[in-house]
Formats: C-alpha cells, structure tokens, sequence
C-alpha cells in the first residue's frame, strides 16, 4: 500500500533522515515510537508531502508521489492526517468542519454531507456537539471532531502525529477509544505516539525511530519485551523506569512526587499502589537522611507490566553502610511500614554503592 | 496539610486534612505545642480528611502523646480510615492509641 524507499530529508545542513526504506500493507496499524528530535514528526510530514522529501521515492498504491505529474491533492485525500493541534476551522462548528472538505473537495450535496457528517460525530462520541464551535469543545472533543473530520474524505490511510500530546491526562483515553475502534475497524494507520500502553495494546507493528532512521522495528511484544538494539532498550527501559536524583537533606519532597505521579500516571498504576509506592519512596528516604548531606541518592523506579511489580531502587556512593540495620531515626516505624507494603527489601554492597530495593505487587 | 482547630467543652478537635508527611508532620507539632503552652492538654485528632500519613507523621503523633503524658493530659484519634489506618495497624499504633469511630465518640470518653 505505502512502499518507502531511500527516503531522506535535510533542513539545510541538518539531515532529519537518512535512508528510510519500509513498506506498510493494508490494515496494518504502525506506532512510532523514539525520543524527541528523531525524525517521526517528519517521517509523517513526508509521506503525505507536507515535508518536501530531499530524496528517495514513496509509491502509494504503486503511484509515485515525488512524480511531478502526480495529483498530490488526490493522494492526500487517500492519506489523510490527524494533528497534534487538533487544526479546526474555529470558525466553522463541528458539522461544518466535517462539511467543507465533503461538499468542495468530493463534490457531495449539502444534504448528503450532512447526514454522513452527523453519522461520524455519532461514531467518535460527538453526536450532541454538531452544532458547537471549537472554542466550546474541550480538548478531547476537539481532536474526536479533527477525526471525524479526516474520516469524512473517507482516507485509506490515516496518519495520526502525536494526536494525545496536547490533551490534558484525562482526555487522552477518548481520543485513544476513537483510534482503537478505528484500528479494530481495519483502517491503515501509522501513528506517531508516547502513550507506550496503546503503542503495545492497538499496533500491528512498532518502528523505533532514532540517528534519523528506523533503527529498530517489530511487533509490539519485540520491540517492548526483547528490544534488540541499544538505543532501542534504552529508551524502553527509561519509558517503563523513573530516574530521580536527591542531592541533599532539603531535597523538595513534593516536586518529586509529582514526577512520580507523572510517571504513575503514564503507567496507569492504580491510586492505592500510587498511594502506596509515594509512601514507600519517603520512607525510603526517611531512612537515608543521615546520609544525605555526605552523599547523593540516586533513585530508580521500575515498573514490570508483565509481573505487576514495582521495584524501587535506592543507591548512594557513601561508605558501606546497610541503612535497614542501622535504623538512624531512632525507631523502625518507617521499616515496619517498608515491610508491611512490600514483598521483598534487599541490601546489597555492589560496586561500591550502597543499594536498598523494594519490590511491590 | 491543614489543621483546623475547634474547642469543646472538655477538649479541643483538631481536625487533620491532606498529607501528614515529613514536611507538614512539624506543623502539625507546632500547632499542638502552643496550644498545651496555653495550658490545653485534651485534644481529640480528626481524621476524618486526612489521605496521607507516613512515619514523620506518626511520630509527630508519639511526641504529642509522650508530651501530653508528662503533664497528665488526654489525646484520642477519631475517624482512622483507609490509607492512614493501614498504617496504622502495620505500624502497631492500633493498639497503643485511644481510636474511636467519631469525633462525638472520642470527645465522650475524655474525663
């Protein structure tokens, strides 16, 4: 359906990607996934001529899309695309955003492009808001609407860049239902993402986008279970973990929490383990304030989706010093609720750190 | 965390919200440390809207009752749910403190 060969772009010196070659077959959904700066964005951008590619060919249905004598405008109709910024006429309400294009670009009566247009607000939830304009929908509404609007042209393929990175936590899950229902509907869908659970949940294969290419590609279960290249297990090995690093005894409990919260929140933990693993990190951290004005802590939570565990990591370079034993704070209150919550808490001496791990479930 | 603090008849109800932790847990023994200077020595704690406590929150909690000891006053804990329940009962302070179910209960038994 989408044949990539040798595909290449460059912002003046500064080459974005090299030599992309991929083929992408009918009703397979692709997430793309890698750090920021990789490329994906521009990937996208390319393949539907949003980017002017600085090489190489893309053949969609066997039509070369670089052929000067190509109608661009047709083929994008064919592949249409969903933005991070959802891209609404502000102007227009949400039927007349999914009007226009049917009734200029295809032609369609007024009438029939109604009727289809209410039938796809139907179908992403937003029936009720035909009528409403997009400064009166919420984020989540807005990007359901973008959706709808890129299902009117009736696309064969549908690029989505980052359509959750700009909505608010609680209204990722929306936009997610609608892509799902349209991935189990067999549409063709690369999707450029950071929400790793849907990544793994809703893809037929995953490319791991970094040094300007597709460094690394395979089912989901390849690329988040047995990553085979470097960069590529180090980048899901910092999805699934949170790195955070105390320097001294005023460290800021609550901007740390936040993180954490952050990183609970990607992981969709629910709010008793949330509850739970905060306490758990303080009183960690309650146990080594002694040390903290010799020495820095470094800490490290992980998160196993395959076991349901959380392994909470605590290391400092200090002399050796088993803090479990040693309980500093005068009583083992803090021990006893490490105990009481976790399955198993460790010491170990490796490398001249000092390290303490809880395991939770 | 917030305290809010209501005097009684025979003691005073300090009703705890939000986290009790190792920043706010010295708040919470400010507050009652000015109040026994002011010669208050029956308190009742209200739990009731507290979602968080850990152990600098707990021994916050042992001070006041050592504190309250020495000078032959009361502290009892209404309202212990939840997440704070829990650890109270992991840390044993289940059986070391007055608990009762509510405010009026706690506030029934002070002598």
């Amino acid at each position: 359906m989408i044949k990539v060969e040798h595909l290449s772009k460059r912002f003046g010196n500064l080459t974005v990607l090299s030599d992309i070659s991929t083929t992408v077959c009918k009703g397979e959904v692709i997430s793309i996934i890698g750090p920021s700066g990789t490329g994906k964005s521009t990937f996208l951008r390319c393949l539907n001529l949003l980017d002017q590619p600085s090489g190489g060919s893309i053949l969609i249905d066997g039509v070369d899309l670089l052929d000067k004598h190509t109608d661009v405008p047709k083929i994008r109709q064919k592949m249409n695309m969903v933005f991070q910024s959802f891209n609404l006429f502000s102007h227009l309400t949400a039927l007349e955003n999914l009007t226009i294009g049917q009734t200029r670009l295809h032609g369609m009566g007024k009438n029939e492009a109604e009727q289809k247009s209410h039938e796809l607000l139907k179908l992403v939830g937003l029936a009720e808001k035909a009528n409403a304009y997009p400064d009166e929908l919420s984020g989540g509404q807005k990007q359901r609407v973008a959706i709808a609007r890129c299902l009117a042209m009736e696309p064969e393929i549908i690029l989505f860049d980052e359509p959750t990175s700009a909505l608010d936590p609680t209204m990722v899950s929306e936009v997610l239902a609608v892509i799902r229902r349209l991935a189990k509907d067999g549409m063709t869908m690369l999707i450029v993402t950071h929400e790793m659970d849907f990544a793994r949940d809703v893809s037929s294969r995953v490319f791991y986008m970094d040094e300007g290419g597709i460094y690394e590609e395979g089912t989901p279960q390849q690329i988040f279970e047995q990553p085979q290249r470097e960069k590529t297990r180090a980048f899901i090995n910092r999805v699934r973990s949170f790195n955070y690093q105390i320097t001294g005894p005023d460290y800021d409990l609550y901007a740390m929490n936040a993180e954490i919260e952050i990183f609970c929140e990607r992981q969709i933990l629910p709010r008793r383990t949330r509850h739970n693993l905060l306490l758990l990190v303080e009183e960690l951290l309650q146990l080594h304030q002694p040390l903290m004005s010799t020495t820095a802590l470094e800490l490290s939570i992980a998160h196993s989706e395959k076991h349901d565990t959380l392994e909470i990591m605590l290391e400092n370079s200090g002399k050796a010093l088993n803090p479990l034993e040693n309980t500093l704070q005068g009583d083992d209150l803090g021990l006893k609720i490490i105990t009481g919550l976790t399955e198993s808490i460790t010491y170990q001496r490796l490398n001249n750190k000092n390290r303490v791990t809880l395991l939770m479930n | 965390m917030d305290i809010q603090t209501q005097k009684e008849a025979n003691a005073t109800v300090l009703t705890l919200s939000g986290r009790m932790d190792a920043v706010t847990a010295p708040e919470f023994e400010g507050v009652i440390k000015q109040l026994i200077a002011d010669n208050i020595t029956s308190f009742v704690v209200d739990f009731q809207g507290l979602d968080y406590i850990s152990s600098a929150g707990l021994r916050a909690l042992l001070a006041t009752a050592k504190l309250l000891k020495g000078k032959g006053g009361q502290l009892r804990f209404a309202n212990i749910t939840g997440t704070v329940k829990e650890v109270f009962d992991i840390s044993g302070f289940g059986s070391i403190f007055q608990m009762h179910d509510s405010v009026a209960a706690a506030l029934a038994e002070i002598s």
